[in-house]
């Protein structure tokens, strides 16, 4: 009896030690080679990014140790930070080149979140949508023919501003166009500089408590 | 015993169909075989060289933390500076967040492996995760995490071939579970709403990806596991 549960469990334990290879296998080592060279592409970029991240942690960390030693405390390097995250939260009026997207007819929710996630995959770091700053958690939603951004109506023509680099951002631009323009003129326009001066006021925590 | 001589069996029988099928595929120069393992073992050793990276990054963070929190220790209008700054990573997801909320799980079916249907329906897309986030935020969620990833506003979902990438290349895999923290019922309702997700609970239906969700009193988000690069976007003023 005692053989043959020790027995159930190893036979268990091999079929599930299967199962689980079988799913790391249709993930990795079952992909095309195509999917993984992209894979890779991805990883490198990644890579590369938390390369330049590190970097400029060390360059702030010296930073405000430099000041620690010398007796003072570096306000403007707290500041500088507080002004990025500012910039990522849409807390405040951001400039820099981009691109300028205009959609000359109606859009579903799901198309504008389609090109506004393919717009971020390439770098796009601030966003605005006919005077409506967005950031990723901006409400999306379409009742009936209507865009609702934020709880508010919007019609078209759609203007769309995104600052990132722009020889990244065309790419994806033109990519998500090619799906809409079946239906819908959309004009893509490299600027060197736009401006987007509506912020985002944060939604206030609730439900939300700090800490896990 | 015959549960265990069946056991045994079925693994015999699928290391045999294995071992079947990797002989019944047509013969591959070794060049080719060495290429592919090649690619494979590029993924992961960026993968852990990705792991590396994140873990430098998360000790810098600490070591910025610990001379913000001495700085604003030395000097009260540092001090003023550094409450505005831990507002901001708190909205901006550097900060883990617990309480009341939903939690969606789902998962890739099974391949119906029928030459009429090609839709792919069987699997999760990034685009269904794309949507449940969505949906979630329009449903008044104030955090979300999928698979243990913080969305932030610089998250996005995309393929990379077949992969599910979101925040610095992080692969996702079935099975998939979204935690969003909010008033449950709200957000409960609005996951429940038939006109929301109806193409994904009409896949589900069919292919049954599991799609449930669950309300619960107390769930808690992680915070995002590096930080923000800024590059193109300058404040005005």
């Amino acid at each position: 009896m005692v053989v043959s549960l020790i027995g159930l469990a190893l036979g268990f334990l091999v079929v599930v030690q299967l199962r689980s290879q079988a799913a790391v296998a249709r993930t990795l080592a079952s992909q095309d080679n195509t999917s993984v060279a992209l894979l890779i592409n991805d990883l490198n970029r990644a890579n590369n990014q938390l390369i330049q991240q590190a970097a400029a942690l060390s360059l702030q960390e010296t930073q405000l140790r430099q000041a620690l030693t010398a007796g003072g405390a570096d306000a403007q390097t707290i500041s500088k930070e507080l002004q990025t995250l500012r910039a990522v939260t849409g807390a405040v009026p951001v400039h820099g080149p981009g691109l300028q997207i205009r959609i000359m007819g109606p859009i579903m929710d799901f198309e504008l979140q389609d090109l506004l996630n393919s717009l971020r995959a390439a770098g796009g770091e601030a966003f605005s949508l006919n005077g409506s700053r967005m950031i990723g958690s901006t409400p999306i939603a379409s009742r009936g023919n209507t865009l609702m951004i934020g709880g508010h109506a919007v019609s078209a023509p759609l203007v769309l501003l995104v600052i990132g680099d722009p020889e990244q951002l065309e790419p994806a631009a033109d990519l998500s166009a090619s799906s809409l323009q079946t239906r819908v003129q959309v004009d893509i326009q490299r600027k060197s500089d736009i401006t987007i001066t509506e912020v985002i006021s944060a939604r206030p925590l609730i439900y939300a408590q700090l800490g896990r | 015993m015959t549960v265990l001589a069946s056991v045994s069996l079925a693994t015999f029988l699928v290391t045999g169909l294995a071992a079947t099928q990797f002989r019944s595929q047509p013969l591959a120069s070794s060049n080719r075989l060495a290429r592919d393992e090649a690619l494979r073992q590029s993924v992961n050793q960026l993968e852990d060289q990705n792991r590396a990276l994140k873990a430098r990054v998360q000790a810098l963070q600490a070591e910025v933390k610990a001379g913000e929190d001495e700085s604003a220790r030395r000097s009260s209008a540092v001090q003023q500076v550094k409450a505005l700054l831990d507002e901001q990573k708190a909205i901006a997801g550097l900060t883990a967040l617990h309480g009341p909320g939903l939690t969606i799980v789902l998962r890739d079916g099974v391949d119906p492996n029928d030459p009429a249907d090609r839709s792919l329906g069987w699997t999760i897309h990034y685009q269904d995760l794309q949507d449940i986030v969505s949906l979630l935020w329009a449903s008044g969620a104030e955090a979300v995490a999928v698979n243990g990833q913080r969305v932030v506003p610089s998250t996005s979902f995309h393929y990379a071939g077949v992969n599910i990438l979101i925040n610095n290349a992080n692969r996702l895999t079935s099975p998939y579970t979204v935690t969003a923290l909010g008033d449950p019922s709200t957000l409960a309702n609005g996951v429940g709403d038939p006109d929301q997700l109806a193409e994904l609970k009409s896949r589900n239906r069919i292919y049954r990806l599991g799609l449930s969700w669950l309300r619960s009193t107390r769930l808690s988000v992680p915070a995002y596991d590096t930080t923000f690069l800024v590059k193109s976007a300058q404040p005005l003023g």
